[in-house]
């Protein structure tokens, strides 16, 4: 991993990250590219996968957090400039002197140029077959043009996490009950199928059922974060994960998928010392309600519960102090429309008390974006499916991002693929 | 709202009078009657808290099916559904099998958000009428408009297990498989839907509209299983033409049994195809129409579709003289523009000449110099110009300021009047922009070579049009791009694909600064991809955007660059 959990810890890593920026603003002499991220900027999204692969390609990358919405400065290469025209993103020239006074800018404002290093490499959770929703991050990172890894079961049983320094989950139900679709789908081919191959996985890779082996999958997700991994999860990974890992030996799924009800004494045995982000949470003792935990703020599938959508406001950080929450929420927005997901958003009263909130809903018991550090890695969920389909219902055509090249939502997501490349900068003991 | 004041005014006149002849009891309900036409002049004008006593005291006449529904509006008007709650129960009382008020109590509840209360009376319905449907139908209807197709597939399946049939509940459960992406399941259900309502066919379209391409095909064969039903084919063109898709919507009807209901199912698809310029199928649905019965109607529809999409051969053998049995005014109304046009077309204009003169006595006379125009357009396609400006020297000044004469102009060379005469012509057609364009670049006011390039593209002579084009590039500098850009055009639609490439790659090196420059790139990579050279469209299409970065046509490259990229093949 070449980003330090130092780095992510305040105060030290910003230490470390002005020492670089003095370093470059003392060596730089060559013109360089701005990409601005402000409302200057025409395709926000393809932005992400120039700086991407920049630095994927060895050239120099700053990233200006809180400078014009969270701007990149490239090396200025025939090639970026080619890439750029290609793709319609707009870029601005800087000689030497604009340069300078740009960081001149930079030093005396709460913004700061923090260096990308290495392209982390990426690896998407996400099944080999088709399914009948999107996934925003496959979207994303496709529509960028920033190359990952489809990986499943298989491969993380196998222990291929470890090649990998960026992991996402997206709709995925780590409790191994299909998102309890049962409910609603249980005659649709689809859910036949998806639900015949997760059973024989299953039994291939030695579990007696899905939720057994779904739990050692979040376990082992667990694990990569712990030796430094950079989780990020959206929609229902990020509830069902750690209903997973809290739930390690504890019955929390219902009988329609493990044949024996839940353990009505789950709620008591779960082990949330072990999880990310939550604690004490309230499981869903009921087989017939479409939800999993109280965690989901917004209970979509549940007619009782469910809340309406409203917006999400992002958290202002010291770009000095605070880089990685910084990074995370560069924009050109901020305030933000909220969009439904299987899980939407975090209940404020579950939340462990060292997780960062990224973006909130004023006046709401629940958030939106939040972080932490676990071990040696860090994780952030993103509640929510597709930020630009805010209804976004089985079966809809997944969107097409050629649509939505500013999308505000869809930023946030790459914002977490580039932040782990920021460099990492050796302490002084 | 006048006219309802003047129908409730004329009500309670004619009640007025009635009220006259009838015993005191029957006088006291006729009154009860009044104070809902009251009620209802003080709904319209807004005026609903008057109208709220009105509409009360109307609930125990014979009109209190009425006045509650009345009540229930004015009520919601005013926020004050909850008051609605007691009256209807009391109703519900006195009149339990009446379903209007179990109805409007769901309703009441339901939009009160009382959940708890809701599930009761649900229950009370189900237990005073236990074989009825309506419960769950209404129950399900309900969540289906809230949005809460989970719920309203809960109650559905409810009733399937009280009832032990969902048949008549069809409607329901298509409407509740396609809210949650059941699409497959929701066409099941439309399709048996359709089978006692044929009505729903567009609002089966409606519904199944945002089916996933993906699930499209498994669609089309569950409404084209056997047997074969007019209804559900007709929801599936409907589907089709949604989709963007008519041709496919043309296959779901194709293949109906001949007979009235299929007919009229044609012609109505036929209508939406005329509608959408789609001449092709409409000429198929119209020729399968005229299977069923032969009317003139339908006859004279097909030939025009024929004529349309380019077959006047067939026009003229679809819609024949005989049809209209020696009645001389159809001919000369319905039947004579089309046959002049198709002969026109043929190259014939002798005949078509010879056919106007039999009919002309009964032809008005803007009716007479259309077809004159007509004539002398089938003359310009014979390439007798002499001819043709003779017949419209004959229809007088009319003529010679016609779109016509624009277009003799223009084929004889003579751009000053062209210019003129085709600016103020009232016809439209992607022939009449290009020449717009032409003549608005060129200075000149006379180009023989541009006058032979268009009579060559008139006579259906592609090769020689482009050829002629090509040539008139040489001698026209300030349209030189546009002239070659056209001559590569017309090539490629033709399938000349060599000879289209040599005239860009021209306009590329030589014309490289001129607006048809970025056009000509753009049209060579889509050929590319064509013929599945996603690479080499790939590589003109960079070219492209990174040269003329800010052609109009940058946006356009990019989405197809985007879409061919993804489709090249990884390197191995």
């Amino acid at each position: 991993m070449m980003f330090s959990s130092a780095f992510s810890n305040g105060r030290r890593g910003a230490v470390a990250i002005f020492a670089a920026t003095v370093f470059i603003a003392a060596t730089a002499k060559a013109q360089r590219l701005l990409v601005p991220m402000d409302d200057a900027q025409q395709n926000h999204l393809k932005a992400y996968g120039l700086t991407y692969n920049a630095i994927k390609a060895g050239a120099s990358a700053e990233w200006l957090l809180n400078y014009r919405g969270g701007s990149f400065l490239l090396a200025d290469t025939p090639e970026l400039r080619r890439q750029a025209g290609l793709a319609g993103i707009t870029i601005e020239a800087l000689d030497n002197g604009k340069v300078s006074a740009l960081r001149a800018e930079i030093a005396g404002a709460n913004m700061e140029a923090v260096p990308l290093e290495k392209a982390p490499k990426v690896a998407v959770y996400t099944p080999p077959d088709a399914l009948p929703w999107d996934d925003a991050v496959t979207i994303a990172l496709k529509y960028a043009g920033i190359e990952y890894t489809p990986i499943y079961d298989d491969e993380v049983e196998k222990g291929d996490l470890s090649k990998y320094d960026w992991l996402h989950l997206h709709h995925e139900d780590f409790t191994g009950q299909l998102n309890k679709f049962y409910l609603s789908y249980r005659d649709a081919p689809w859910f036949i199928d998806l639900l015949q191959k997760n059973t024989a996985a299953a039994k291939r890779l030695g579990y007696a059922n899905m939720p057994g082996l779904k739990k050692d999958v979040a376990e082992k997700i667990r694990e990569f974060v712990e030796r430094g991994g950079f989780l990020f999860a959206m929609c229902g990974a990020t509830e069902t994960l750690e209903l997973a890992i809290a739930g390690r030996n504890v019955d929390i799924a219902q009988s329609f998928i493990d044949g024996t009800p839940m353990d009505p004494d789950a709620d008591r045995k779960m082990e949330w010392k072990r999880t990310f982000a939550f604690q004490d949470v309230h499981l869903e003792q009921s087989p017939f309600v479409n939800s999993m935990s109280d965690i989901d703020g917004h209970q979509v599938n549940v007619a009782g519960r469910r809340q309406p959508l409203g917006t999400f406001t992002l958290f202002n950080f010291s770009a000095k102090f605070d880089p990685v929450p910084s990074m995370l929420v560069q924009d050109h927005r901020g305030v933000i429309n909220d969009f439904f997901g299987v899980t939407t958003s975090f209940t404020k009263s579950v939340l462990k008390p060292g997780v960062t909130v990224l973006a909130n809903e004023e006046g709401a018991p629940w958030v939106k974006y939040i972080h932490g550090d676990y071990g040696k890695g860090t994780w952030t969920y993103y509640g929510g499916h597709d930020p630009e389909d805010p209804q976004h219902a089985i079966g809809n055509p997944p969107t097409d991002l050629s649509l939505f090249k500013n999308s505000p939502g869809y930023r946030l997501i790459l914002n977490n693929v580039l932040f782990p490349a920021a460099k990492k900068k050796p302490l002084k003991t | 709202m006048p006219a309802i004041r003047i129908r409730s005014a004329w009500l309670i006149g004619a009640i007025g009078l009635c009220v006259a002849r009838v015993a005191p009891a029957a006088a006291q309900a006729q009154a009860d009657t009044m104070s809902f036409y009251k009620a209802l002049d003080l709904e319209a004008s807004g005026k609903y808290k008057e109208a709220v006593p009105l509409f009360r005291s109307a609930l125990h006449t014979s009109a209190a099916v009425n006045a509650l529904l009345g009540l229930e509006r004015v009520y919601a008007e005013l926020g004050w559904s909850d008051s609605l709650i007691a009256p209807v129960a009391a109703l519900i009382a006195d009149n339990p099998r009446e379903e209007t008020y179990r109805t409007v109590q769901l309703r009441t509840l339901e939009s009160l958000g009382r959940d708890v209360d809701v599930q009761k009376v649900i229950a009370a319905w189900v237990h005073d009428m236990p074989t009825s449907v309506s419960p769950y139908r209404e129950y399900a209807r309900l969540l289906l408009q809230k949005n809460r197709a989970t719920a309203a597939d809960s109650v559905l399946a409810k009733a399937k297990e009280v009832l032990g049939t969902t048949k008549d509940l069809q409607l329901e459960i298509a409407q509740a498989r396609a809210a949650q992406g059941q699409w497959i399941e929701s066409a099941k259900a439309w399709r048996q839907a359709l089978l006692t309502a044929d009505y729903l066919e567009q609002a089966a379209a409606y519904a199944l509209a945002p089916t996933p391409s993906s699930a499209r095909a498994q669609i089309r064969e569950v409404f084209l299983a056997p047997p074969v039903e007019v209804p559900s084919r007709r929801a599936l063109a409907d589907l089709e033409a949604t989709w963007g898709s008519p041709a496919d919507g043309w296959n779901a009807l194709k293949d109906l049994p001949v007979d009235s209901a299929s007919a009229e199912a044609w012609s109505e698809f036929a209508r939406r195809a005329e509608a959408e310029d789609r001449w092709t199928i409409a000429r198929e649905a119209l020729e399968s129409a005229l299977r069923f019965k032969h009317t003139s109607e339908i006859a004279i529809r097909a030939g025009t579709a024929a004529m349309n999409g380019g077959d006047p051969a067939a026009a003229l053998r679809l819609a024949p003289l005989s049809d209209a049995h020696g009645d001389s005014a159809l001919i000369a109304k319905a039947y004579l523009p089309l046959h002049a046009r198709a002969l026109a077309a043929l190259g014939r204009p002798s005949e078509a000449e010879r056919l106007v003169a039999v009919y002309d006595r009964l032809l008005t006379p803007a009716a007479h110099n259309s077809l004159v125009r007509t004539i002398a357009w089938g003359w310009v396609r014979t390439g007798d110009m002499t001819r043709a400006r003779a017949a419209l020297s004959a229809t007088g000044a009319d003529g010679d300021s016609s779109d016509a004469a624009g277009w003799l102009a223009l084929y004889e060379g003579n751009l000053k009047t062209a210019r003129g005469l085709l600016r103020g012509g009232t016809e439209s057609s992607p022939e009449l922009a290009l020449a717009l364009g032409l003549v608005a670049r060129i200075k000149a006011d006379t180009a023989p070579a541009i006058g032979k390039a268009f009579l060559a593209l008139a006579k259906g002579d592609s090769i020689g049009a482009a050829t002629q084009f090509v040539a008139a590039a040489d001698k026209q500098p300030t349209a030189r791009s546009l002239l070659l850009s056209t001559a590569a055009q017309i090539d490629a639609s033709g399938g000349r694909e060599a000879e289209a490439v040599a005239i860009w790659q021209r306009i590329l090196t030589q014309e490289k600064d001129s607006p048809e420059a970025p056009q000509a790139e753009l049209e060579w990579a889509r050929l590319l991809k064509r013929k599945k050279d996603s690479a080499g469209a790939a590589s003109h299409l960079e070219h492209m955007i990174l040269t003329y970065p800010s052609s109009a046509l940058v946006p356009q490259a990019r989405r197809e660059l985007e879409l061919v990229k993804s489709s090249i093949p990884p390197a191995v």
